[in-house]
């Protein structure tokens, strides 16, 4: 297409305007978590004068708080769910589309419907709950609030999966002798590997990023999972800017890897409207 | 399609579950559907049944009070002015949401040199934890040394208390909701309008229309569809959005940005009010339910194509 030099310099500009709306803010916190501590308590300057090759905020993060714990936290419950939620929604997303399921619709619907609902009104009657049964303040309470964001995702996105995945394939597997597990390990789970991975993907996603859950679910320190933790560092430390962006960059640091090496998966989740939010 | 295939299935209906296999599949389907449903429905109508008591903590003991609660937050004014604040906030924000959405989807796509990387760059605000964007934000505009007040100091504003305006507050509210949930209306219009033939916009153009009309008469009556998905569910999100406002000003300054997420945990954890917590919560979802089946009505659920 040939367009006129203004058309191009207009695109450029706006293309310009548009990286630095969304890469601004996500700069200054790295840049921030690297300055010395005197400059940040200095006019701030754009570039950073000087970069503090001994990463003292990250440091002191590291040494003075919970961190380490609550990173440790938030990997096994998102871990847990993970697992949890791959092995439920396969199981309820392959028979929904493999059986003739009584009231199917229903299922699937009010999994979707439970998927719309807002965290925090799902939190609050959770606490009444897990307090009645003792598991109040623990990090399976966590993992299984989690579930019921990640379980009805997973089955609708791996239903619209298995769905158009066509049946002869798996007919003629168990024709030939496979059976219907056999089918399902060799023929299914191998096709329908990119949703499999997607669903995995959000589910690590939503458990990592949610503070909702786990600020109302939890309340001692060794169990917070990083949101939270992050969000009390801000709290009780004052103005320890150079440490909150540290702490802000590495909650963010795993989730810019898996998104440079598998921004696909990413891409086509939220086109499929995966991530809630 | 499929319905054939079913047909030359027929150990796939459920009269014919012979094997092991079938029926410990079939035993793990109920036990997961179960623990799923449990696990959602239990909490909503446990919300239903605390809204009709009256409790001052999750622990103390319950009275029943009938609709009470319902009387008494209808009946206050809180409820309707926290009410305006969420439509007015979530209103704002999704039509910030959308219109920058929207240019930003046509911009990508366009070519131009390093755009696969350009569009990675505009998705990556979406996948940072609400608590990573609020601290940034807070930082930014932190009181003495934040990069912004700073720049509005050296622009003779003075040193501007953001979030004790209640006019800033919830204008940063709105600022960084739109700055956060953009990449959703992005990566949805994009994909869209890769599904719009390049004929029509050749025919039109052959015909004389400028770039305007091709936008107006072809772009956007092709995406309304996907328009209308993408409006309903960042309404059904936005609407109910707690984190950011909570992290952001807790409702403050003097209650101007209280929505009623907010209200409901105000009440239920620090106003000695569970009942009430709880009535608010029920009110959402009863709004919430209103715009979800407003959602299934144009989207049935069998129509739901592959996740593309």
């Amino acid at each position: 297409m040939h367009r006129s030099p203004n058309a191009r310099v207009a695109l450029l500009g706006g293309v310009a305007l548009m990286c630095l709306w969304s890469f601004f803010p996500i700069y200054w916190m790295i840049v921030s978590s690297l300055r010395p501590e005197r400059d940040l308590f200095s006019t701030p300057t754009l570039l950073p004068a000087s970069i503090d090759t001994g990463f003292k905020a990250y440091r002191t993060l590291l040494e003075l708080t919970d961190y380490p714990l609550q990173f440790l936290n938030s990997l096994m419950v998102a871990g847990a769910v993970v697992v949890i939620t791959l092995l439920v929604s396969v199981v309820i997303a392959y028979v929904v589309t493999r059986y003739r399921i009584p009231g199917k619709t229903i299922i699937v619907g009010s999994m979707l419907y439970a998927y719309m609902f807002p965290p925090l009104l799902l939190a609050i009657p959770l606490l009444s709950i897990f307090a009645s049964i003792g598991l109040a303040d623990s990090l399976w309470s966590v993992v299984a609030a989690h579930c019921t964001l990640t379980i009805p995702l997973g089955v609708w996105l791996l239903w619209g999966f298995f769905k158009v995945m066509p049946l002869d394939l798996e007919e003629a597997a168990m024709v030939d002798g496979c059976t219907r597990a056999g089918a399902f390990f060799r023929v299914v789970l191998p096709l329908s590997l990119p949703g499999i991975v997607t669903v995995a993907i959000f589910a690590f996603l939503l458990s990592w990023t949610d503070y909702i859950f786990a600020f109302v679910l939890v309340s001692s320190d060794s169990q917070k999972t990083l949101p939270v933790g992050l969000a009390s560092i801000l709290g009780t430390f004052d103005a320890r800017w150079g440490e909150l962006m540290a702490g802000a960059t590495l909650i963010a640091l795993p989730l810019l890897v898996l998104f440079t090496f598998l921004s696909r998966y990413f891409i086509q989740g939220l086109a499929a409207g995966a991530m809630k939010g | 399609m499929s319905a054939t295939c079913r047909h030359a299935l027929p150990e796939f209906t459920m009269k014919n579950i012979r094997t092991a296999s079938d029926r410990a599949l079939l035993l793990a389907f109920i036990l997961g559907v179960g623990a799923t449903l449990l696990l959602i429905l239990v909490p909503v109508l446990d919300a239903i049944r605390l809204s009709l008591h009256h409790a001052e903590s999750f622990i103390s003991p319950q009275t029943w009070v009938g609709l009470a609660n319902y009387q008494r937050i209808l009946s206050d004014p809180i409820f309707w002015h926290a009410l305006r604040v969420g439509v007015f906030f979530a209103t704002m924000a999704i039509a910030g949401q959308v219109l920058l959405g929207i240019v930003f989807a046509l911009l990508l796509d366009q070519p131009f040199p390093g755009r696969p990387f350009v569009r990675g760059i505009t998705v990556l605000p979406y996948l940072l934890p609400t608590v990573v964007v609020t601290v940034i934000f807070q930082w930014l505009l932190d009181g003495s040394l934040g990069l912004f007040t700073v720049w509005a100091e050296q622009a003779g504003l003075g040193r501007p208390a953001w979030f004790e305006n209640p006019y800033s507050a919830m204008f940063i509210l709105i600022v960084v909701s739109v700055w956060t949930w953009t990449p959703f209306v992005t990566v949805c219009f994009l994909a869209a309008l890769q599904t719009v033939p390049k004929s029509l916009y050749e025919a039109a153009r052959v015909d004389g229309a400028g770039a305007w009309m091709r936008f107006w008469h072809i772009t956007i009556p092709m995406l309304a569809p996907m328009l209308t998905v993408t409006v309903l569910l960042r309404s059904i999100w936005m609407f109910n959005k707690f984190d950011v406002v909570w992290l952001l000003t807790k409702g403050g300054p003097l209650s101007a940005t209280e929505h009623l997420p907010v209200l409901a945990y105000r009440r239920a954890f620090s106003q000695f009010d569970v009942g009430g917590g709880a009535t608010v919560a029920t009110l959402s979802f009863l709004i919430l339910t209103v715009l979800i089946f407003v959602y299934f009505h144009y989207f049935p659920l069998e129509e739901k194509g592959a996740t593309t």
